[in-house]
């Protein structure tokens, strides 16, 4: 039963492999149709659910977790590393999720990557991604967890250059991998510290969490920061957000999957694994959570003022995923996971939304130039609806559940700062997204450069699968105010721990103003887009519209200076010194060959004269010898 | 008497060697050689070496030698086939100084030996002990000597040979 | 009695023999160098007859026609190969033969 822990992390990753295979015979030999691709590339994402439901009936019913061991990985000495998986609550809670928001996008993607040549190529880096974040989500220990970390920064780097004949792909590609890298040295400066404290026993997290009260204070929290850079680095936030925005260059299930619903949570999910750490450091928590207070906000106040359709989204992704630290810095973790898992529906729907009116608009971006789409996409008009008033926070969405939750936590833990930027935040998020929604689908006029399209109902219905996912997703959290049993955070466990101090009236009050604030934000957006007249729109300036200019100081600051260094020591240091130094002596020693070599010039006279100069010495050193 | 014939004799020896060495025509320097090899017979003859005085002559002086200088006439040797030397005396002064130490050394070690001589029998040096003592204690490199020169004759005609055309 | 000591015959035949090193090593002249051979040869011999004399033993006297005899050979040998070289080269100068040396091969 537990070695079913493998095969979901197996199934996806040896259909990727066979995908690969077959797409390296389909460009060297003879080509194959697209159903070679398609069909592993479906069946995989679905077998691996379904064994993610069996193993969740099997902990679900006998309450323990399955561990699954195979084999020695790395032995050196006393130190003993296993490939191990664990499949608790946790992991199998999200595997449930990633595996089937990730088979819907799957089915979505048949569709959208249909034209193009890289079809096969697409499914082997996206399967791969499946498997290496399943990894993550499985592993029993942070070093397993690694090597799936570094795996869903490959794909995605792979991925975010699919369109590789442009080089700006491929530079955002280069962004995403490089920024990753600067996260994960410290998460691996993190680790370190641990294996050298915790390692003698073996490295899984239930070793390290009986022998982590051990440690120092002061040695805990640096640990906490390190490991928590490396979650900054993979969920954007500040400040190493940067690539998020630049990897909407991929394809849209691309940034469906990976930048929505899966790998920008796994910063999240590794704050929430190291819950033993965490919970021994509260203020760094209480880091953790402003940081992702300020990155909700910052990405927020952005978002307002951009007019691709993309970024929009990725700026919001950043900013709900600020949410999600808000919840698990305060020690909320059952809360931030709610969250994860709604954000995952209405997100993933999003981004799939807009990627079918991209489509039907050939390939167009820029929200100015839509419009009046609801007649010609009737269905994604409804399903974009639904979401944008989930993410929103309208109930009975599911965003208003997970939202109130984390909104109710940081009131309750005190943290009146961090609750009201999150209200600001919630405000903003409320105005943007409804600000996409009109101007995309509503407005006076449209200003369509090639006439729309249709999409096909293959795109379509994981769309409504998705809607009926934002719909009813939240009800798993339904809080015990408003009748429900608050399944999730019970199960969870972390909830019922802490206890919450608030009284009834306060909680009915805290609600009333999400739901409150909620729509005021859509107000304001109805009143200025809701008939907007895109013939006189004008572009937009200014430092919002620029980001903040981050971009441009990053540049100046480490790019620059780093490219300096780089060239200093490629030409300075490199060619001029060490080259100089080397060849130097090489040709010093040939020269002083030459030198020696005129001693043999076949003069018999001159041996000779070596022969007497060499008798006159040996002579005088007789002389002073016998002295 | 005795010393001064032999200042005599050894500043000829001496006088020639230099004249032989540093002479730019072989023919004077072969000259010069010729008045070495007659003072030191003379030596020889001095040291009670009778025979070997008299061998000095007719063979080295007269046989040898003149070979040499029938060659060097033979040869034909002008002016332009003649090597130009610029640095010949340099070298002969700096090499002189470098031999200075070899010479040192020998002639220490010979320093110590006896200064003074005892009385010879009365034939020392004569042809009857010479040849007593190189045909019983030298037999051997007697013959080999022979085996040489036979080598060395058959070797200087095969030599000598005109290249076939 | 200086002629009476071995000491002053030695000087007399270092010097000789000095002078005949000097002479291969300074002289370019194939014709020089053979002589200054032969003066180290007979520089030698009077080296031999004089410990002979000093030490009543006649081995000096016979080693000494030994070298004479040798050095005859030596110069029949010598003087055939100076006229093959002579021949080939029309020259008398001792630093043209060096066929030894990978750079000058004649």
């Amino acid at each position: 039963m537990s070695a079913l822990l493998a095969g979901i992390v197996l199934a996806p990753l040896l259909s990727s492999v066979l995908i690969g295979l077959l797409y390296m015979v389909s460009i060297t030999k003879i080509p194959l149709a697209k159903t070679w691709f398609t069909l592993p590339a479906l069946f995989a994402p679905l077998l691996s659910f379904v064994f993610g439901v069996i193993a969740f009936i099997e902990v679900y019913q006998t309450g323990t977790a399955l561990h699954f061991e195979p084999y020695l990985w790395l032995g050196v000495g006393e130190y003993k590393i296993y490939m191990g998986f664990l499949g608790d609550k946790l992991s199998l809670f999200m595997v449930i999720f990633i595996t089937f928001v990730g088979w819907l996008i799957h089915l979505y993607a048949t569709a959208y990557m249909s034209e193009d040549e890289g079809y096969g190529k697409f499914f082997f880096y996206f399967n791969l991604f499946l498997s290496s974040m399943l990894l993550l989500v499985l592993a029993d220990g942070p070093l397993i967890m690694f090597i799936g970390w570094e795996g869903v920064g490959l794909c995605s780097y792979l991925l975010i250059s699919f369109y590789f004949q442009d080089n700006s792909n491929v530079v955002a590609g280069n962004k995403a991998f490089i920024v990753n890298r600067v996260g994960d040295l410290g998460f691996l400066v993190g680790l370190a510290i641990l294996f050298f404290y915790c390692g003698n026993v073996g490295f899984s997290y239930e070793n390290i969490a009986h022998q982590v009260a051990s440690m120092p204070a002061s040695l805990l929290q640096i640990v906490g920061i390190a490991l928590f850079i490396g979650a900054m680095g993979k969920s954007a936030q500040i400040p190493l957000y940067v690539w998020l925005p630049d990897a909407m260059a991929g394809p849209t299930p691309v940034s469906a999957l990976i930048h929505a619903a899966t790998m920008v949570t796994a910063g999240v999910y590794m704050v929430a694994r190291f819950s033993f750490l965490y919970e021994l450091i509260p203020n760094v928590g209480l880091f953790i959570a402003y940081i992702g207070a300020f990155s909700a906000l910052f990405a927020a106040v952005i978002a307002t003022k951009q007019s691709d359709i993309k970024k929009i989204l990725a700026y919001s992704t950043m900013s709900q995923l600020g949410y999600m630290f808000i919840a698990v810095g305060l020690g909320a973790y059952s809360s931030a996971l709610f969250h994860v898992f709604t954000h995952a529906f209405f997100k993933a729907l999003l981004f799939m939304g807009a990627g079918a009116v991209i489509i039907a608009l050939h390939h167009e971006q820029n929200i100015f130039k839509m419009g009046k789409m609801r007649h010609v996409t009737p269905v994604v008009y409804i399903t974009m609806l639904m979401a944008t008033l989930a993410i929103s926070g309208i109930p009975p969405f599911a965003g208003f559940f997970s939202k109130d939750e984390i909104l109710l936590v940081a009131f309750a833990s005190g943290e009146y700062v961090i609750w009201g930027i999150a209200v600001c935040s919630a405000v903003l998020t409320a105005y943007y997204m409804f600000r996409l929604f009109f101007v995309v689908f509503e407005g006076k006029n449209a200003l369509h450069v090639n006439p729309p399209h249709d999409v096909s109902w293959v795109m379509k219905a994981p769309l409504v699968v998705l809607a009926f996912g934002s719909l009813f997703a939240g009800f798993i959290g339904l809080p015990s105010l408003l009748g429900g049993s608050h399944l999730i955070g019970s199960w969870l466990g972390e909830w019922g721990m802490r206890g919450l101090h608030v009284s009834h009236e306060t909680e009915w009050l805290l609600l009333g103003l999400n739901v409150a604030i909620s729509l005021i934000g859509i107000g304001i957006a109805y009143k200025k887009f809701y008939a907007y007249d895109l013939s006189r729109h004008k572009e937009a300036k200014g430092i919002v519209y620029n980001k903040f200019y981050i971009d441009e100081i990053y540049d100046v600051l480490f790019v620059r200076s780093i490219r300096k260094l780089s060239e200093f020591i490629a030409v300075g240091l490199d060619v001029n010194i060490v080259d100089r130094v080397i060849m130097g002596m090489s040709h010093g020693f040939i020269k002083l060959g030459h030198v020696v070599a005129l001693v043999q010039n076949a003069n018999v006279r001159f041996y000779a004269l070596i022969m007497m100069l060499g008798v006159s010495v040996a002579s005088c050193y007789l002389i002073w010898m016998v002295e | 008497m005795m010393d001064i014939l032999f200042l005599l004799l050894s500043s000829f020896a001496i006088l020639g060697a230099m004249g032989m060495v540093s002479f730019h025509q072989p023919v004077h320097s072969a000259l010069s050689l010729i008045l070495t090899i007659m003072a030191l017979a003379g030596l020889f003859a001095l040291l009670s070496a009778s025979f070997l005085f008299m061998v000095q002559i007719i063979i080295y002086a007269g046989a040898i030698l003149t070979l040499f200088i029938f060659i060097i006439m033979f040869l034909n040797v002008k002016e332009a086939n003649l090597p130009k030397e610029p640095n010949k005396n340099i070298t002969l002064f700096l090499g002189s100084l470098a031999l200075l130490p070899f010479n040192f050394l020998i002639l220490r070690a010979f320093y110590k030996m006896p200064l003074h001589v005892n009385a010879l029998e009365s034939d020392f040096g004569k042809i009857k002990p010479l040849g007593m003592e190189l045909f019983t204690q030298w037999l051997l490199p007697f013959e080999l000597i022979s085996l040489l020169l036979l080598v060395a004759l058959i070797g200087a005609v095969v030599l000598g040979r005109k290249e076939e055309a | 009695m200086i002629a009476n000591t071995l000491f002053a015959y030695i000087v007399v035949a270092m010097v000789l023999f000095s002078i005949g090193l000097l002479g291969v090593i300074s002289r370019k002249n194939i014709f020089v160098i053979y002589m200054s051979i032969e003066l180290m040869l007979n520089a030698i011999n009077l080296i031999f007859v004089s410990l002979s004399r000093y030490h009543d033993d006649m081995g000096g006297q016979v080693m000494a026609m030994m070298v004479i005899a040798i050095a005859a050979a030596e110069a029949g040998v010598f003087l055939s190969l100076i006229i093959v070289l002579y021949r080939r080269k029309k020259s008398l100068d001792s630093d043209i033969f060096r066929t030894l040396s990978q750079k000058e091969a004649i």
